[in-house]
C-alpha cells in the first residue's frame, strides 16, 4: 500500500513543469465575472474593467482624472448648457472594420434611450440626453433635457458600439469597439481573452493578450498572485494587504476611492427627523477607529459627502470629529438622554461596520439592531418607498455610492434631491432640504467651473449640517500586480485600467 | 423485469416535472428583487420596471411557470437573467467539467474506500486497521474546503508542483479530485470494513478456506462480491453527496463546473439558471439511482426487480 501511494506521488510529479504562462499575456483576476459583453446592459464595475480595453468613449480619464479627447476631439456647448456640440476623431475603425462616424455615436446613445430595450446601464443617460444629430459624418450635437455642466463626464462612461455588431443582441456575446484590444474568446466560467488590436488608432500597449478570471473566494486570489499564475488581482481584501506589501515579487496598487460609505438615517423615523440626534450619531462615530479596525487603515475617514477622487471635491469640509460629551449633550437637548432603539439594514459582507457602530452608538444609550441582509433582499429592502420602510421597521441603512462619472451631480444628486427619495432614487433616509435642491440644480446647470465649485461646496456644507447620513469613510481601492506588470493603474471606483 | 424498468423510467418525468414545480415555486419565494440587481443599485426605478418586463418578472406565476414547462419539454431553459445567455448552453459548456471531476474523485474514492475497507476488514484489530478508521473518520468529519485550502497553499503555492486552479490540463485534476474523494473514500472505507466483517465469519467463507483457496480468491471472489451490496447503495448515494460537495470544491478551485455556476445563480438571483441547473442535477441523481438499484439486483439476486 504505501508503494501505492508513492506511485501516486510519482506520477504526479512526473507530470510537473514550471507553472508559468507566457508574458506577452496579462492575467487580470477579479472577484466578478463579467455579466454580460454589452457595455450599456449592466452597471457593474468589473465588467466594465473587462470592456475597457475593448471600447472607447468620447472623452476619457487621465489618470489626474481630467477629462481629455479619445474618440472626440473636441467639444463644446451652447451657452445655456443644453446642447453640446462634439466633433469626431477621424480615420478611426471598428473592429469589424465599420468606420467610426457621427452615426455610431447616434447609434450608441439610441439604443440607450429605447425605453424598449430595457438597457439596464441605460440610467444615466437618459437622465440627460433628449436627442442626438449629426450636421455632419464627424460631428454631433447632443440636446440634453437641462444643462448639464458635467456632461463630458457623462461622454466618458458611454461606450461606443459599433452599429454594424448591434443586432439580435450579439453584442451581449461578442463586443465590437474601437478599443486597443479585440475580443477573442469569453469561455463562461473560466475567462474571457482579448488580443491586441494591430489597427488600432492610439499608443499600442505592451502585451499582447489580456485574459480575465475571476473568483468569489479571496484566498484563492492571495495565493493565486502568489504562485504567479495570475499577475493582478482586483480588488484585494485588506485582510491580505500587508502580508503581501512584504512579498518582493508583489506590488500593492492603492487607488483614490470615489466610494463614499455611510449609514443613511430614516428621517421619517422619529427620533432620526430631529437633527440634534442625526448629528448626535455623527459625533458619537469614531471612523478613524472604523478606518483602523475594519480596513486595517486602506481608507480615509469621511468628513463630507464626496470622495477626494470626485470632482469639486471640498477638503474644507470638517464634519464631525469624535466627541462622546458632545453627542451626549445633543441626545439630551432632543429628549433622548436615555437611547432609542434604531434598526440598521446592511449587506451580510458589511455587517462588520454595523457591528462597529453598534458598540460605539450604545455609549449614548442608542440600541442598535442589526439587520444582515444579502444582496438580492438588501436591493429589495433600501429601496423601498417611506411607507414600506416605515412597515419593516428600516430606520437606517448601511451602504455606500460611488459615481463612476466623477462628478459631483452625480454623486450628490442621486443621494440628497427631494426628487431622489427611494425608490426613485437613492435618497435612502427621504431627506428634503428645498434651499440645497436649488443649489444643485443651479451647479449642475454651472459652465463656469469656479463659481460651480463654489456652490457645490456650499451644498456639501449643508449636507454636513443637515446630516441626512452619518458618513464613515472613503474606501481606498486596493490591488496587487506582479512586480514586473507596469501601464496598469486604478480607476476611482476599482477597475483596473490599461494606462493610455 | 420489462415491468420493473417501465415503472422506474415513467418516475423519472414525474419527479422531473415536480421538482420543475418546486424549485419554480421555492426560488420565487426567496427574498429579493432580480430585476434590482440586474438593473443596479444606482437605476431609477423607471429602468427597474423596464428591465423587469425584459425579464417576464412582471407576469402571474402561473404563466411564467406555462412557459417555462413549454419550453423545457422543448429543450430550452430559458435565458439567464444574469448574462441573457441560454442557461442550456451554460449548463453543457460547465457540466463536461463537473463529471469529469465527480468521475475523477468517484473513482479514486471507490479506489482507495474499498482497498482501505478491505484491509481493514483483514487486518482487524491491528495497529493498521485501527491507524485506517481514526484517518477514515479524520477523512469525513474534516471540512473539505479547509483541507483544500491548506492543500492549495503547501503544493501550489509553496512546492509549484501542481496548477493552483481552473482546469487547463491533466494536472488541474490532481488536487481538486484528491480533495472532494476525501469524504465518499472514508465513508466508503468504513462501509467495505463493516460489511467485510459481517461476512468474513460466516459459514461459506469458512468452507472456502477448508477447500484450500487462497486469501485472495477469498476475500475479493466469495467475500466482496457479498459485501458489495450495500457498499453499492451507499456508493450511490454518496455520488449525489458528491455533486453537493462539487459545489464547495469548484468554488475553491476556481473549476469552471456547473457547482460554482449554482453558487453564482444563486447570488445574483438568476432564477432561470438554478431552475435549469436543479433540474440536470435530479434527473442526474434519479439515474444514478436506477443504476444503483439494478447494480445491486445484478449482485444480489433475491432483491433482482421485486
Amino acid at each position: 500500500m504505501p508503494r501505492l501511494c508513492f506511485a501516486f506521488l510519482l506520477l504526479a510529479l512526473l507530470g510537473c513543469r514550471p507553472l508559468t504562462h507566457p508574458k506577452d499575456e496579462l492575467i487580470i483576476m477579479q472577484t466578478e465575472a463579467p455579466r454580460t459583453m454589452d457595455p450599456a446592459d449592466h452597471t457593474e464595475t468589473y465588467t466594465t474593467a473587462v470592456l475597457n480595453p475593448i471600447y472607447e468613449s468620447l472623452t476619457c480619464f487621465d489618470q489626474q482624472l481630467n477629462i481629455v479627447p479619445q474618440l472626440a476631439t473636441q467639444w463644446h456647448s451652447s451657452p445655456d448648457g443644453i446642447t453640446w456640440t462634439v466633433n469626431l476623431r477621424p480615420g478611426v475603425r471598428f473592429h469589424d472594420g465599420t468606420p467610426f462616424n457621427a452615426q455610431s455615436v447616434i447609434a450608441t446613445f439610441n439604443r440607450l434611450l429605447d425605453t424598449k430595450r430595457g438597457l439596464a446601464g441605460a440610467s444615466n443617460v437618459r437622465r440627460a440626453v433628449l436627442s442626438v444629430e449629426a450636421s455632419n459624418p464627424l460631428t454631433v450635437i447632443f440636446h440634453l433635457k437641462a444643462p448639464f455642466a458635467a456632461f463630458p463626464h457623462l461622454l466618458a462612461i458611454t461606450s461606443i458600439i459599433s452599429p454594424a455588431a448591434d443586432h439580435d443582441g450579439a453584442l451581449s456575446l461578442h463586443p465590437v469597439g474601437t478599443g486597443p484590444y479585440r475580443f477573442a474568446e469569453w469561455k463562461t466560467g473560466e475567462y474571457v481573452r482579448e488580443v491586441r488590436n494591430e489597427n488600432y488608432w492610439g499608443r499600442m500597449p505592451a502585451p499582447a493578450e489580456i485574459k480575465w478570471m475571476w473568483t468569489t473566494e479571496p484566498a484563492l486570489m492571495n495565493m493565486a498572485i502568489q504562485a504567479g499564475e495570475v499577475d493582478a488581482v482586483n480588488p484585494l481584501p485588506p485582510m491580505f494587504a500587508d502580508a503581501l506589501q512584504h512579498n518582493t515579487k508583489i506590488r500593492l496598487l492603492k487607488g483614490k476611492s470615489s466610494a463614499v460609505f455611510w449609514v443613511a438615517l430614516n428621517t421619517h423615523y422619529k427620533p432620526l427627523s430631529d437633527v440634534r440626534v442625526r448629528r448626535a450619531l455623527n459625533y458619537a462615530t469614531d471612523r478613524i477607529n472604523l478606518v483602523r479596525s475594519q480596513l486595517r487603515n486602506y481608507g480615509q475617514p469621511a468628513a463630507g459627502p464626496l470622495g477626494p477622487a470626485t470632482a469639486d471635491y471640498s477638503p474644507d469640509i470638517q464634519g464631525y470629529p469624535f466627541d462622546l460629551a458632545k453627542a451626549q449633550s445633543l441626545m439630551n437637548q432632543a429628549g433622548y438622554s436615555n437611547g432609542f432603539p434604531m434598526n440598521i439594514a446592511v449587506l451580510e459582507n458589511q455587517a462588520n461596520f454595523a457591528e462597529a457602530l453598534q458598540a460605539m452608538w450604545s455609549k449614548i444609550h442608542v440600541q442598535v439592531t442589526i439587520q444582515k441582509l444579502e444582496s438580492g433582499t438588501f436591493a429589495q429592502v433600501i429601496f423601498g418607498s417611506p411607507e414600506q420602510k416605515a412597515a419593516a421597521h428600516t430606520d437606517s441603512v448601511l451602504a455606500s455610492w460611488s459615481s463612476a462619472s466623477l462628478d459631483a451631480e452625480r454623486q450628490l444628486g442621486p443621494l440628497y434631491r427631494t426628487r431622489s427619495w427611494s425608490p426613485a432614487g437613492a435618497n435612502l433616509g427621504f431627506y428634503s432640504n428645498p434651499h440645497l435642491d436649488t443649489l444643485l440644480d443651479s451647479a449642475a446647470a454651472d459652465l463656469d467651473p469656479i463659481t460651480q465649485q463654489a456652490t457645490y461646496k456650499q451644498a456639501q456644507q449643508i449636507i454636513s449640517d443637515d446630516a441626512p447620513q452619518v458618513l464613515l469613510f472613503y474606501s481606498m481601492d486596493l490591488a496587487a500586480l506582479r512586480r514586473d506588470i507596469s501601464d496598469l493603474w486604478l480607476f476611482p471606483g476599482g477597475d483596473l485600467e490599461l494606462a493610455k | 423485469m420489462n415491468s420493473y424498468l417501465a415503472r422506474k423510467l415513467l418516475a423519472v418525468p414525474i419527479i422531473l416535472l415536480l421538482t420543475s414545480l418546486l424549485i419554480f415555486s421555492a426560488v420565487r419565494l426567496l427574498p429579493g428583487d432580480p430585476a434590482r440587481l440586474m438593473a443596479g443599485m444606482q437605476a431609477d426605478q423607471a429602468t427597474v420596471e423596464t428591465v423587469r418586463h425584459r425579464l417576464g418578472f412582471d407576469q402571474p406565476f402561473t404563466i411564467q411557470y406555462t412557459r417555462f414547462l413549454t419550453r423545457a419539454l422543448h429543450g430550452d431553459l430559458g435565458n439567464s437573467i444574469r448574462s441573457q445567455q441560454p442557461v442550456a448552453r451554460e449548463i453543457a459548456q460547465r457540466l463536461p467539467y463537473t463529471i469529469a471531476l465527480t468521475t475523477a474523485s468517484f473513482s479514486i474514492a471507490i479506489l482507495f474506500g474499498l482497498t482501505f475497507g478491505v484491509l481493514a476488514a483483514i487486518y482487524r484489530g491491528t495497529w493498521f486497521d485501527n491507524a485506517l478508521m481514526v484517518s477514515a473518520i479524520s477523512g469525513a468529519s474534516v471540512a473539505n474546503f479547509w483541507i483544500a485550502l491548506m492543500a492549495m497553499n503547501f503544493f501550489a503555492v509553496k512546492l509549484g508542483w501542481v496548477p493552483l486552479m481552473g482546469a487547463a490540463s491533466w494536472r488541474s485534476y490532481i488536487l481538486p479530485s484528491l480533495t472532494l474523494a476525501l469524504a465518499p473514500a472514508a465513508v466508503i472505507a468504513r462501509m467495505t470494513r463493516g460489511s467485510m466483517l459481517e461476512i468474513i465469519h460466516q459459514d461459506y467463507i469458512r468452507t472456502a478456506r477448508a477447500k484450500g483457496l487462497s486469501p485472495a480468491a477469498v476475500y475479493l471472489k466469495h467475500a466482496l462480491r457479498n459485501a458489495l451490496v450495500p457498499i453499492v447503495t451507499s456508493i450511490g448515494l454518496n455520488f449525489a453527496a458528491l455533486l453537493g460537495g462539487a459545489v464547495i470544491t469548484e468554488t475553491v478551485f476556481n473549476w469552471p463546473g456547473v457547482g460554482r455556476l449554482m453558487i453564482d445563480a444563486v447570488r445574483y438571483r438568476d432564477y432561470a439558471t438554478i431552475q435549469g441547473i436543479t433540474l440536470v442535477t435530479v434527473f442526474f441523481v434519479v439515474v444514478i439511482n436506477l443504476l444503483v438499484d439494478f447494480a445491486v439486483g445484478f449482485l444480489n439476486p433475491r432483491i433482482r426487480f421485486n
